[in-house]
């Protein structure tokens, strides 16, 4: 259960992670020393941005939101229509945390330290998962039955009311769930998973919800006992959660677990927060305050920022971003290029994502039976030059896309031939002779047609042209200069490539869905929203839901039994080799077309305040790290 | 005058529902599956809550079915409900409008105080340097883009002078009486163009009206110069421009959403901005209802002026 991402900015799009760029790529860079002011010695640079001077309690730190980008639901447990990164990473999880917290420094990996439990306990199929007793804001214990209250909601309403819910996987896929004491739950799965694949993709969903939300509008209800009441406790959490007005002062939104408390909150998506005094984690938030303010654009967010680092009036944005067309080059070699804006860090952030744009299989234009060749794939692919677009329209921030799982941050996901870059990279002449060979007459700069049926490939007429729409979102620069240049490196080999710029969300309505699976019109060949897939809040880079054949997520309609079985394995082993041949076979396989994985944002850091770096990558935001410097 | 205005009131009326079924029809004509659209790309992974969020929406009937029913829901003051915003229209119009007039009335108030001026005196002056210079400025002013003015402006007086802030003012619509110096620059960036049109406009009226018998005959029974043009030159030139006032209105709603996103200004402006990029549908129905209104309605106060303004306009069913 990976998520849908929209690239470089965007806010409502689902589970749109931040990745932190590489600790090292702040180190380069990082703002010149100057000397500390305080008692503590000297400020500084390390990989986390400046160091030292004196540590200051309290203090605003305001965070500018990604670009048209507001919260606008605060019940944890979201549908579709709320479950987005603003509303979850960037708002929800500051008040209410997730059962297992995901980032350690870059690697998204469990953080048991920030986790309301205990790493879970796997004997066969039983799941045992000990609560750490941790204290709600109205002074209770976040137990076991807090818990329970989750699970039987998703029981409940989960296929309808959960953003996250994919049928057949959690919680369809345990047998029983139980409180067998105060601050213990057991589970039963309905086979032994991989432990690995349990926790990071089904509990990492996983949220308690104080007792006092068990309730409806006529008084306290029992969902936490009887999954029947959960649906009538849903429907008002849902309703008041829809009151956006009321947040501040709601007796239900105030009980929080997290470190912050909302202490002010506007629909246009100000919001301001204050620390939590019974937050129970390990690390008590210094500043007094913590806001997150709107922006239309990046350009506008730039001005303030520009604006505020010139010394100008307005607000000071202590973490805002710059746009990437504003971003000078990266050089060759370096970590990070040079940064327009004084006084910030600049700290680039790429997600713990893969980036592809899907080739249509089921295709009903005619093209799906070329599509469906592994060489017309792979001709393909090999006309997509990652590394130009990342040392040009993305200015250096970006990473490849090798396969089915992100190449950055580095993980130990990673198989050692992922390691090795990108496995198509550039070479018309290979392109080239992949067609001529399957009995196509290569036209370079003109259209390549099929001359040899037999060879060409089931349902492929002689004289087939290849011709392709495709759709592509606009208002990403990168994306815009990428299509055209494999426009025109397909052109090499004659491949005619009809682009159509469309708004993000048009592309995705079209080609996102697997056509058939969602009953949606198979009329497309290819589409790409520029965005790929993020691994968050799943963290585990298995293909379930992307690639295993019939799946909602499986753009294409890609479908193939050795690969299906292959995922099974990975949900199943508890190896890391199967992960490993899975990825390296799904690599070559080409199941969509690999594209490079852009740079999130360009986050630029007020140099006076500390432990914003590194971010984490999952993009879970920290700001009870954060303190400001003298 | 009276069964004119009805008749005009009912025009608009009409224009008015179409602009709204026009506008419906683009919206639904948008190609791919609005319920992926509205609740998010990794909505497709549950066929089911597709299903159900059609249903509940209409979005499973013909689109003439769909059209009938919100504009019952209209026609009962339900302007419907915005998804991604999670409030209602009306409520969203609300809060936004006001900042919206603000700005437009206060740029519209100040681009009509410079203006006048500035046309009067081009008129009087024409061919002339003081002439040369402002024609000169109109068309920069009325060529540039809103954007590109208000970028520049940011630059200049926000980044490199520290005059003026770089953004609108984020509160309500005290905030936008109180904080004038972050008000100033999209007030300005606003007006700078509807200045240069109205100047052009008032310079070609007054000198129209130079060359009148009238104003002759004032100067030959002993009124002053000054008296001739301010009481009455300027008066007879006010007709054609109150007329354009009224026309420029849609004009003005369209610069104030450029500069709202500019401004990061939360407008109107920028409601629709955000519920464009969202695709937002019911927001963008109620944006484009208040705009068809507003340029309606600015189009009747046009004609209505006129009338007012010169007694020698009769409006008569010949």
């Amino acid at each position: 259960m990976h998520s849908l991402q929209w690239p470089g900015h965007n806010r409502h799009l689902h589970n749109r992670p931040r990745v932190t760029m590489a600790v090292a790529a702040v180190l380069a860079l990082a703002v010149a020393a100057c000397s500390g002011g305080g008692s503590h010695g000297t400020t500084g640079t390390s990989g986390n941005g400046p160091t030292g001077g004196t540590k200051v309690s309290g203090g605003t730190a305001t965070w500018a939101l990604q670009p048209s980008s507001s919260p606008n639901y605060i019940f944890p447990f979201s549908s579709s229509t709320y479950f987005s990164s603003v509303n979850a990473q960037e708002f929800q999880y500051l008040m209410y945390r997730p059962l297992y917290w995901f980032g350690n420094g870059a690697s998204p990996t469990l953080n048991t330290g920030l986790s309301l439990a205990n790493p879970p306990a796997y004997n066969g199929r039983l799941v045992t998962i000990t609560m750490k007793g941790w204290k709600w804001s109205n002074g209770e214990t976040v137990n076991a039955q807090d818990l329970l209250f989750w699970i039987h909601m998703e029981q409940a309403v989960g296929a309808q009311d959960w953003g996250d819910y994919v049928p057949g996987l959690f919680p369809a896929n345990i047998t029983d769930a139980k409180a067998v004491s105060a601050n213990t739950l057991t589970m039963m799965m309905d086979k032994a998973y991989n432990p690995d694949w349990f926790t990071d993709n089904e509990l990492s969903q996983l949220t308690p919800m104080p007792l006092a939300w068990d309730r409806t509008a006529a008084g306290p209800s029992d969902c936490v006992t009887n999954v029947s009441d959960c649906a009538k406790v849903y429907s008002y959490l849902d309703s008041q959660s829809k009151a956006l007005s009321t947040w501040v002062n709601s007796p239900l939104w105030s009980i929080v677990d997290g470190p912050w408390k909302l202490a002010s909150f506007n629909p246009d998506g100000h919001s301001t927060f204050v620390p939590n005094a019974s937050y129970s984690g390990p690390v008590k938030p210094t500043l007094a305050k913590f806001e997150e303010v709107p922006f239309t654009t990046e350009s506008a967010e730039y001005n303030v920022l520009q604006a505020a680092a010139s010394g100008g009036s307005g607000q000071k944005l202590d973490v805002g971003y710059l746009p990437t067309t504003d971003a000078p080059t990266k050089p060759a070699g370096a970590t990070v290029g040079t940064n327009p804006v004084n006084g910030y860090t600049l700290a680039p952030l790429i997600q713990w994502a893969i980036n592809y744009f899907p080739v249509n299989l089921q295709s009903t234009t005619g093209n799906g039976p070329v599509n469906r060749q592994l060489y017309f794939r792979q001709a393909l692919q090999y006309m997509m030059n990652q590394q130009a677009i990342i040392n040009g329209p993305l200015h250096g921030y970006g990473s490849y896309t090798v396969g089915p799982v992100g190449t950055y941050p580095a993980t130990s996901y990673l198989s050692a031939q992922g390691k090795q870059g990108d496995p198509f990279p550039f070479n018309p002449a290979k392109a080239k002779q992949l067609l001529a060979s399957h009995g196509w007459n290569v036209v370079p700069n003109g259209i390549t047609t099929c001359q040899d049926p037999s060879l060409c490939g089931p349902g492929i007429a002689k004289g087939h042209q290849l011709v392709f729409n495709l759709p592509y979102a606009t208002g990403i620069n990168w994306i815009e200069s990428e299509m055209s240049q494999l426009q025109s490196n397909a052109s090499l080999i004659g491949i005619k490539l009809n682009l159509e710029p469309k708004p993000f969300n048009q592309v995705t309505a079209i080609g996102a869905p697997n056509c058939v699976v969602a009953h949606n019109s198979c009329n497309w060949d290819m589409v790409n929203w520029g965005g790929g897939w993020s691994f968050v809040p799943d963290y585990y880079p298995t293909g379930e839901t992307l690639f295993e054949s019939g799946s909602g997520a499986n753009s294409g309609g890609y479908s193939n039994s050795q690969n299906d079985d292959m995922i099974s394995q990975t949900l199943t082993s508890h190896s890391s080799a199967a992960l490993f041949d899975w990825q390296n076979y799904l690599s070559a396989q080409v199941p969509m077309v690999w594209q490079p994985n852009g740079a999130y944002a360009l986050y630029e850091v007020s140099d006076n305040l500390r432990g914003v770096l590194p971010q984490s990558t999952t993009g879970n935001l920290n700001p009870e790290d954060w303190y400001f410097a003298q | 005058m009276t069964g004119y205005l009805i008749r005009r009131v009912l025009q608009a009326a009409v224009v008015v529902l179409l602009v709204t079924m026009i506008t419906f029809i683009l919206l639904r004509a948008i190609p791919g599956n609005v319920a992926v659209a509205i609740l998010g790309p990794s909505s497709y992974r549950n066929p089911q809550v597709l299903a159900a969020f059609n249903h509940e929406y209409g979005f499973d009937k013909p689109w003439t079915a769909q059209y009938l029913l919100w504009l019952g829901h209209l026609l009962q003051g339900n302007l419907g409900f915005s998804w991604t915003l999670d409030q209602s229209v009306a409520s969203l119009l609300g809060s936004h409008l006001p900042k919206t007039i603000w700005l437009v009335g206060v740029s519209t108030l100040l681009a009509l105080i410079v203006a006048l001026p500035i046309g009067l005196w081009q008129a009087v002056r024409r061919n002339q340097l003081v002439d040369y210079s402002f024609t000169a400025m109109s068309f920069l002013f009325y060529a540039a883009p809103t954007f590109f003015v208000g970028t520049v402006l940011i630059l200049v007086f926000s980044v490199k002078l520290h005059v003026f802030g770089p953004e609108g003012p984020q509160g309500g619509l005290v905030s936008d009486v109180t904080d004038w110096r972050d008000l100033t620059l999209p007030v300005v960036t606003l007006a700078l163009v509807t200045i240069a049109l109205f100047s052009r406009y008032t310079r070609s009226a007054v000198m129209d009206n130079l060359t009148e018998d009238y104003v002759r005959t004032a100067l030959a029974k002993g009124a002053s110069g000054r008296r001739v043009l301010w009481r009455h030159v300027l008066r007879n030139s006010l007709i054609p421009i109150a007329t354009l006032l009224g026309l420029s209105l849609p004009a003005i709603m369209s610069g104030a959403l450029i500069t709202e996103s500019v401004f990061n200004y939360p407008g109107m402006g920028y409601l629709f901005f955000k519920s464009a990029q969202q695709q937002d549908y019911p927001t963008l129905l109620g944006f484009i209802i208040v705009v068809a209104i507003v340029t309606v309605a600015g189009s009747l106060l046009a004609d209505i002026g006129y009338a007012v303004l010169d007694p020698r306009v009769r409006y008569t069913r010949s």
